[in-house]
């Protein structure tokens, strides 16, 4: 067991609760504010176009996820069923259905705000699921505000120029249609100023990642979970870029100073699927106690986007939101996990089956099966949820580790066979 | 290698089985007793059971492996195993051709694959729910006011084909109500059940070659639930001596491998060592 070390706390946390309540104070001041507008926007779409337009951004997901991690989803989903929305449709979604309903926020006791900011655009995009259409639709009409949506190809395989077309011109309408309703007109070189620095913030946040690809992982999929917030809430602001430069010096520090998130590193996996988070803190001491480093997730890369080349600013958000993980065929997933493996020299793979997310979960078509069969790649599957804790259990997810540990374990003693059959009666 | 005992314990969530071997593997004593509300006092228990066979001179503790649900609560245990490797282990000591082992437990089933040297390839355990497990059997047996070993017979003398449709164990029950209503004979419904958990077990298990092992308290207890199991997995099943004890012995195997493989902790101990694991009409 590695458990002894002391666990050493990225020092640019402190930096990011207060531009994390800079945020939510601003978001605030924004919805009470009759010159401001606020638009909410989900987590992968197209809020480049909403900060040029001057927009405070908001995104729902993060409130779901906050739901989840205060372990209250379970509560509030009861709310959203019987408003008539399935109990086995996204926790996020009928967590913060409920909330609304309920008035619940954890925005009130963190920031003193009163919950969420009241919308005056709702704008989705169904890269990731057709939830967020649905889920934008109940608060659209609760707020009665305009939604607008943009629905891409989706599954794709390999991204053409006829795709990218396509949403380009999705992309240009929606422009055009927030024009019209506020009377509003884009500023000349705006969209390119702002998605310049969405790929900025996006570009050091992925070298953030990959400096876990050091030995020991400079961070975790834990603490990646934290340290991921700006480059979804704050995506096109300065302050994302100002942060995930201080993040990436201390991360470049720790490499050379050899600081890992586990510092007595036995195994390194990898983490695909969405964060169980009502239970985050419990699995990340549970590895941490097992000297398990989760290296890498496809969750903290999926805001890892190809860099801004200075072109068609319409091309590349298109290009880009349609290029993301989530929005991909089996295949192309697949080839993306292997990739990862290899990278960053990873001993295994752990699915989560998160029960009201097929969208971020796959394990459901066979890969977990074919990864360990046909790759001989070490692959756990835990059943779980993303918010709704009803649908996960400790005890048995913890035992489910502890055996793949015992695996991986085995796998490197060899000798282990011959003991076996040495003590054979 | 030490003289002393090894010992495995395997505190499950209905029962706490125990196992005793002697330097060469071979079993000197074995307990199974309920493990209640306290899983220290239970694994205490099966532990002195199991050594009152041994001659009080030979009671010395070599290396100790707890595994179960329970297993963080047995005292003095030298290392603690998951229930999936120790299962895998113990299935593979009687039948070392094994691949796969289904294991029903009192709360929790679990299926396990591994390779031609014993590597857990493969392992999946019931999700946050009843069916499947023996807990599901006997709430049934609760709304039939008959006796688990009732309904195992009635079982066995069927010979329809009775499958019951329903997921869950609530629904079952009711399913099962409406049939007799409806005049099924009984031993047909009961057959029914024991294909429902296998079912269960068959859609978790994520099939793969190789010979089959089953082991658990309910394949002790049940031949209605082995033919189940067999019918569904279309293979006869390897069936252990000692179904219920498999996790136990395989972390007493485990104990063996470790005293060898951790000379430190192999040093021979008197059962005092153990301290509060060993009741004291079993101390040396
Ligand atoms: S991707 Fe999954 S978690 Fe996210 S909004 Fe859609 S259904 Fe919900």
């Amino acid at each position: 067991m590695s458990g002894t070390a002391k666990r050493i706390e990225i020092q640019a946390a402190q930096r990011l609760k207060t531009l994390m309540r800079d945020y939510f104070l601003d978001l605030d001041e924004a919805a009470r504010d009759p010159a401001r507008r606020v638009a909410w926007c989900t987590s992968v779409g197209p809020c480049e176009i909403l900060v040029a337009f001057g927009f405070a951004t908001y995104f729902p997901e993060n409130h779901g996820a906050l739901l989840g991690a205060k372990k209250i989803s379970h509560q509030l989903i009861p709310y959203a069923v019987s408003a008539g929305y399935c109990a086995e449709s996204c926790s996020y979604m009928n967590s913060d259905i409920g909330a609304a309903i309920r008035g619940v926020s954890p925005l009130q006791d963190a920031y003193g705000v009163g919950g969420p900011p009241k919308p005056d655009l709702l704008v989705y995009s169904t890269n990731q699921c057709r939830e967020v259409q649905d889920w934008f639709n109940f608060f659209g009409r609760r707020h009665d505000a305009p939604v607008l949506g943009v629905c891409p190809p989706t599954h794709l395989g390999d991204v053409t120029p006829a795709h990218v077309a396509f949403v380009r011109g999705e992309l240009a309408g929606l422009i055009e249609r927030i024009e019209s309703q506020f009377g509003l007109k884009l500023a000349p070189g705006k969209l390119e100023e702002t998605v310049a620095r969405s790929s900025q913030a996006s570009t050091l946040w992925r070298r953030v990642l990959e400096t876990a690809g050091a030995r020991p992982a400079t961070l975790s999929f834990w603490d990646g979970l934290i340290h991921m917030a700006p480059v979804i809430l704050m995506r096109g602001s300065p302050a994302a870029v100002a942060y995930y430069r201080e993040l990436l010096a201390e991360m470049h520090d720790r490499v050379a100073q050899g600081v890992g998130a586990v510092p007595k590193e036995r195994f390194r996996v990898y983490w695909e699927g969405m964060p169980v988070w009502p239970r985050v803190r419990d699995l990340s001491e549970k590895c941490f106690d097992l000297g398990v480093s989760v290296a890498a997730s496809t969750y903290c890369n999926s805001w890892a986007f190809d860099e801004y080349d200075g072109g068609d600013p319409l091309e590349w958000m298109a290009r880009t939101s349609i290029s993301i993980f989530i929005n991909r065929d089996e295949a192309t997933k697949q080839a993306f996990l292997l990739e990862m493996m290899r990278r960053y020299e990873l001993d295994g793979i752990i699915f989560h089956n998160a029960r009201t997310c097929p969208n971020n979960t796959n394990s459901r078509f066979g890969m977990a099966q074919r990864l360990r069969d046909r790759c001989g790649l070490a692959v756990l599957v835990i059943d779980g949820d993303l918010s709704d804790q009803r649908f996960f259990s400790t005890a048995q997810t913890m035992t489910n580790l502890e055996a793949f540990v015992e695996q991986l374990e085995a796998r490197r003693r060899p000798a282990c066979a011959a003991l076996v059959e040495e003590v054979a009666p | 290698m030490s003289r002393g005992r090894y010992v495995g314990i395997d505190a499950g969530s209905s029962a706490t089985k125990c196992v005793v071997l002697d330097v060469a593997g071979d079993m000197l004593g074995q307990a199974v007793v309920p493990s209640g509300f306290d899983y220290a006092e239970a694994a205490a228990e099966a532990l002195a059971r199991a050594m009152a066979g041994v001659p009080l001179a030979r009671r010395t503790v070599a290396y100790c492996v707890s595994t179960g649900y329970g297993r963080k609560n047995v005292r003095g245990a030298d290392r603690q195993v998951t229930e999936i490797t120790c299962h895998a282990r113990g299935a593979r000591q009687w039948y070392p051709q094994v691949r796969g082992i289904v294991d029903i437990g009192g709360q929790d089933t679990k299926v396990v694959w591994i390779d031609g040297r014993g590597e857990l390839i493969d392992y999946r355990m019931n999700s946050k729910c009843a069916a499947g497990t023996g807990t599901f059997l006997e709430s049934v047996a609760v709304r039939l006011g008959l006796p688990l070993t009732a309904i195992d017979e009635l079982a066995m003398t069927s010979t329809a084909r009775t499958v019951l449709n329903s997921y869950c164990t609530v629904f079952t029950g009711t399913e099962v109500i409406e049939r007799i209503k409806a005049g099924e004979p009984r031993q047909d419904i009961s057959m029914g059940l024991f294909r429902s958990i296998a079912a269960r077990v068959f859609e978790m298990s994520a099939v793969r070659d190789g010979p089959l092992a089953a082991t658990g308290g309910v394949v002790a207890h049940c031949r209605a639930m082995v033919r189940a199991l067999e019918e569904i997995f279309g293979a006869p099943l390897l069936l252990p001596p000692l179904p219920q004890l498999a996790g136990a012995y395989g972390a007493a195997l485990l104990a063996m491998e470790l005293a060898g493989a951790e000379p430190v902790r192999a040093a021979e101990r008197t059962a005092d060592a153990l301290g509060a694991a060993i009741p004291t009409e079993v101390r040396v």
